[in-house]
């Protein structure tokens, strides 16, 4: 039996990524992966003999600058796009937008609709671009324990502060204005257009159990542009090879099929893990990719955990919130309102008070009679996720509710199935006819396949208090009340979405153990 | 009977103060007292604003609009020696829940009482009330910090800023670990999230919840919402004041009491004398224009009534700069609530519990459940009024006699939601209104049948009324929504916190101003003590 130094639970990205990292400073590194596949929610996965999915995660415009760097991901293939990519927006009544990616088209674009919104959206990005700064502190530094603020060094406060104030007065009170708020009020301030405003807003709610009239919905929209880079070529899978392909090279070992039963943990310190097996391996630490109510109250045994700590893990909030629909297409998708050009995204909302009633349903444990949908189509970037001339349709459907009433059961999946054919239908004339198959995946499936507690894609709810103290105080950089035992995952600091970044923070703050 | 319509003694102040409310009478009143010449003019016939009395039925006297004392703080009524004047609050000893399976909830003042009722739904939830309610009161010590001063400025370099800053971080000190994270969450959470962190019974939670969501336009289920829980326990750190209680003559015995005093201190007070503008010279506030023409000379200009009105009507955007328009025009208000008072000829009789008793000397909620209350904001957010409204009732008549004739009885009910915005637009409420009050009679009646053939004469307020007939812009309350981006210093736009305006000489010291709505006093004594420090003439 051999000992590792550090062991990763969950080979999703950030578990790769922390891998990866901790080798590359010569830790000997074992990642467990459940599953038979690596990449967790950005895996590719095979739902139809010879289609399979882009993933789960559509966006990856959060892949952190630093993590390509540090690992070295463009030696491993991975390509940055030259910009994120285009959005379009879909109306019910076959209204629609293309917010381009490249931000000069889009202006141009937008002027096709409203001058006031181009010259506005410019005016946006401009505000953006200069608040980023702070915000991508927050994003990618160790998060201030606000609960002890005396713990904070006086150079780390006043650094922070003195970066505030170099914004000047006026971005400074505004910047301090805008997290509370909610998407719908902060876009209503800059923007008429409605679908350039749905179009913009879904990122800030997607995955969450708010509306766009939910005050601190904003802080998901400010953090989300700060960090939206151009994303990377191929998307999730080809992040995740990329990754994979890094943290071997770096020596990194890595076992699927291989399930973490219990963390091992004597004396207050971690030990290492048993897996299904009944194999015990050691390890001088643990890093928990998974999320923290699994890492924490369901790997460890009753008792380990401080009672303090347990409880204030409880109250973290997890209902998951996102359906997924795959289908397997036997040509490239059209949508009516661009038949001439290759859609790679689009999202449905005709103006924001569609999608807070589509969101009402999560509230009422209900499928929401309209849906919101983010429609990717991963074959525009991935060909060789179908067969040549096919196509494969990633839909999200947002504000599923996780406790369905009465139960999530196949005549459930079925409806859900259906309503969102039915939108499809209006938005792709005749794509009912060309399904070869289909999957329904709800949240209680996607908590089943992929382990997330509660089938939330973010490992917890993406709420202004979880977002500044993330999971909980005690596990608030990485580090937990057990000796050894890290977490690395999305339910850590700064959250979730293909960014790397809680397994970069993580990664960074395991060096000194 | 409070009408003192008269003309001005003199034809120029030290201060002239827009708004008979009570934050305006508590302004007037601590100038006076400090020795300045101070005319408050209000427009209505009566003193008060939406803290009012009127006789509105022969021999029923309502409290129009706000209906409980809950907030206003005691050093006031101590500094202004407000009980010399008349004031008397009468503590609500009740908060009745009744539930449409025929069960109801009675959270009483005696502890051991509210247990065992809370235990039958949940012997848990019975046993962690009184904790809960133990650790909001030390948070409420937090609370009371900002309440009491004007806003922390937290950008400021300015040496009283900072110690400002630090006075209030020694509170947060003084808390353990558990406390401060509660406090944290307390700030940021919605009010339904964070009383799931507490209890498990819907019938409690329901009912705790809607303490978050009064007088806002958002639901329980809104994060930002649950500090407002807060206020429930306001009342009990100061020891002599209950949580809840009604002032004897209805809220308008407030106002009075306090116009009383500020007149003792040699303060006029003029009713019907509604302001046109303000009158500005050179950049500065100079007096105001009343409607008929007449033009009062004044050294400061204080403001009453809501920035939104302050600024955009009595000042004039010429006189503002861009940005600073730019900041109140996106100022929200949006009023979310209405009110309906009932005369009544006897007592409602609860099918929960039947007959009279003291369950019905506090409040009663029609509140049963989280899913009802956000199913009633859900159809406000759609521009219509909730077919099954959240009630916050109350029975004044029972434990202050002066209000209704022997054995008659007022109830007031407090409504939401009822959206200022309603599809048709606002201007279409009147033809609205009585459905709306039609909703509010069935509902309540749902609970305690036989309500509707009591009803001798009925009002409905909705918040049209409340903008129309109270001069509240979008019929909102709290002159403008509390919601996080629209408190402390960014109360009423940012920088501007310290009632102080744009235009010199001009200040605020309604709702408007920090620390925000609800029967307190703070807005308007802060506004003064600020006014008289600043050194000003």
């Amino acid at each position: 039996m051999s000992r590792y130094d550090v062991i990763v639970i969950g080979a999703g990205h950030n578990g790769l990524t922390a891998a990866a990292l901790l080798a590359k400073k010569g830790r000997k590194v074992l990642v467990l992966e459940r599953r038979d596949v690596v990449g967790g929610l950005a895996a590719a996965e095979e739902f139809h003999p010879g289609y399979r999915s882009g993933g789960l995660l559509h966006d990856t415009t959060g892949v952190r600058k630093a993590v390509i760097r540090e690992l070295e991901l463009e030696k491993h293939g991975l390509r940055t796009r030259p910009h994120r990519p285009d959005v379009l927006a879909l109306g019910d009544d076959g209204q629609s937008l293309l917010v381009r990616g490249d931000r000069v088209k889009a202006v141009e674009e937008i002027d096709c609709v409203s001058k006031k919104d181009a010259w506005r959206y410019a005016d946006y990005h401009a505000f953006v671009d200069r608040v980023r700064p702070v915000l991508q502190q927050f994003l990618n530094e160790p998060p201030l324990d606000l609960v002890n603020l005396e713990t904070i060094s006086i150079r780390d406060g006043l650094g922070r502060g003195l970066k505030l104030r170099r914004l000047g007065r006026r971005d400074m009170m505004e910047l301090m204005r805008l997290p509370p708020m909610c998407v719908g009020d902060w876009l209503d301030e800059w923007f008429e257009t409605d679908l350039l405003k749905t179009a913009m807003a879904l990122p800030a709610v997607a995955g969450t159990f708010m509306g766009p009239r939910s005050p601190s919905s904003n802080m998901n929209l400010l953090l989300w542009e700060a960090a939206a880079g151009p994303g990377v070529v191929g998307g999730g899978p080809a992040l995740i090879a990329a990754l994979e392909a890094a943290a071997r090279a770096q020596g990194v070992e890595i076992r699927t099929g291989a399930t973490v039963e219990r963390i091992v943990v004597d004396s207050g310190a971690v030990k290492g893990v048993v897996v299904a097996s009944g194999e015990t391996i050691e390890a001088g630490a643990v890093a928990a990719s998974c999320d923290p109510k699994h890492a924490m109250l369901g790997l460890l045994a009753p008792g380990v955990l401080p009672y303090r700590a347990a409880e204030r893990l409880r109250g973290f909030r997890t209902r998951g919130t996102t359906a997924q629909v795959l289908l397997a297409l036997d040509s490239v998708p059209r949508f009516a309102a661009l038949p001439d050009e290759t859609v790679e995204l689009a999202r449905t909302g005709s103006n924001m008070l569609t999608i807070e009633r589509a969101f009402d349903a999560v509230k009422y444990r209900t499928i929401a009679d309209e849906p919101v949908l983010e429609i990717a189509v991963p074959t525009v970037v991935a060909p060789d996720l179908a067969p040549a001339g096919h196509a494969v349709l990633s839909v999200l459907v947002h504000f599923t509710p996780y406790d369905l009433e009465p139960e999530w059961n196949d005549a459930e999946r079925e409806r859900l199935g259906d309503r969102v054919m039915a939108i499809l239908d209006r938005h792709l004339p005749g794509v009912s006819s060309n399904v070869v198959a289909g999957v329904v995946l709800g949240p209680p499936d996607i908590e089943k396949r992929y382990g997330v507690t509660g089938g939330h894609i973010h490992h917890g709810e993406h709420a202004l208090d979880q977002l500044l103290i993330r999971p909980t105080p005690e596990c608030l950089r990485y580090a937990t009340p057990i000796e050894g035992l890290y977490l690395c995952g999305s339910g850590s600091h700064p959250g979730g979405g293909l960014t790397c970044a809680p397994g970069l923070g993580s990664g960074l703050e395991m060096q000194h153990f | 009977m409070n009408a003192k319509s008269s003309k001005p003694s003199r034809t120029s102040y030290d201060d002239i103060v827009i708004g008979g409310g009570h934050n305006g009478l508590t302004c007037a009143a601590y100038l006076a007292k400090a020795g300045r010449k101070v005319l408050v003019l209000e427009r209505r016939h009566v003193l008060g604003g939406a803290a009012v009395s009127e006789e509105l039925h022969p021999g029923f006297t309502f409290s129009v609009c706000s209906y409980v004392v809950s907030l206003f703080r005691p050093h006031i009524i101590r500094e202004l020696g407000l009980t010399q004047h008349g004031l008397q609050i009468i503590p609500l000893e009740a908060s009745f829940l009744p539930l449409p399976d025929g069960d109801s909830l009675v959270r009483w003042s005696d502890a051991e009482r509210t247990r065992r009722e809370i235990a039958r739904f949940s012997p848990r939830d019975a046993d962690t009330y009184p904790e809960f309610g133990l650790a909001m009161g030390r948070l409420a010590r937090f609370a009371r910090h900002i309440i009491d001063h004007p806003a922390p400025e937290p950008t400021s370099f300015d040496p009283r800023d900072l110690m400002q800053l630090l006075r209030l971080g020694r509170v947060l000190r003084d808390f353990d670990g558990d406390l401060r994270y509660l406090n944290f969450k307390l700030m940021t959470m919605s009010a339904a999230d964070f009383l799931d962190l507490w209890f498990e019974s819907g019938v409690l939670k329901a009912p705790m919840s809607v303490s978050g969501i009064i007088g806002t336009f958002l639901g329980v289920r809104s994060p930002g919402t649950a500090y407002v829980l807060l206020h429930h326990y306001m009342g009990e750190i100061d020891g002599a004041f209950r949580a809840w209680g009604f002032s004897k003559g209805g809220t308008g015995g407030l106002s009075l009491a306090i116009a009383s005093a500020a007149e003792g201190f040699g303060a006029e007070i003029l009713t019907e004398a509604p302001v046109e503008r303000v009158l500005i010279k050179g950049g500065r506030a100079v007096g105001v224009v009343l409607d008929n023409g007449d033009e009062i000379r004044a050294k400061q200009v204080i403001s009453g009534v809501d920035p939104n009105r302050t600024f955009l009507r009595l000042v004039g955007e010429d006189h503002l700069d861009d940005e600073f328009t730019q900041q109140i025009r996106r100022y929200k208000l949006r009023g979310s609530s209405g009110k309906v008072n009932l005369a009544v000829d006897r007592l409602p009789n609860f099918t929960s519990r039947p007959g009279d008793g003291p369950h019905l000397q506090g409040d009663i909620a029609i509140a049963p459940g989280i899913d009802y209350l956000e199913r009633a904001y859900d159809q406000a957010k759609y521009g219509d009024f909730s077919e099954r409204p959240y009630l916050n009732v109350v029975i004044p008549s029972l434990v202050d006699p002066s209000v209704a004739p022997p054995g008659k009885h007022v109830i007031s009910c407090f409504v939401q939601y009822a959206p200022y915005e309603i599809k048709e637009g606002p201007e279409f409420w009147p033809q609205r209104r009585e459905a709306f009050g039609d909703a509010v009679v069935d509902t309540l009646a749902e609970y305690a049948p036989g309500l509707k053939e009591s009803i001798l004469y009925r009002q409905v307020l909705t918040p049209w009324d409340l903008e129309q007939d109270f001069g509240l812009t979008e019929g909102n309350i709290f002159h403008g929504e509390l919601s996080l981006e629209q408190l402390l210093f960014l109360r009423p736009a940012a920088g501007w916190s310290r009632y102080r305006t744009p235009v010199r000489n001009l200040w605020l010291c309604g709702s408007g101003a920090h620390p925000g709505g609800g029967i307190m006093g703070s807005p308007g004594e802060l506004a003064a003590k600020t006014l008289l420090k600043s050194g000003v003439s």
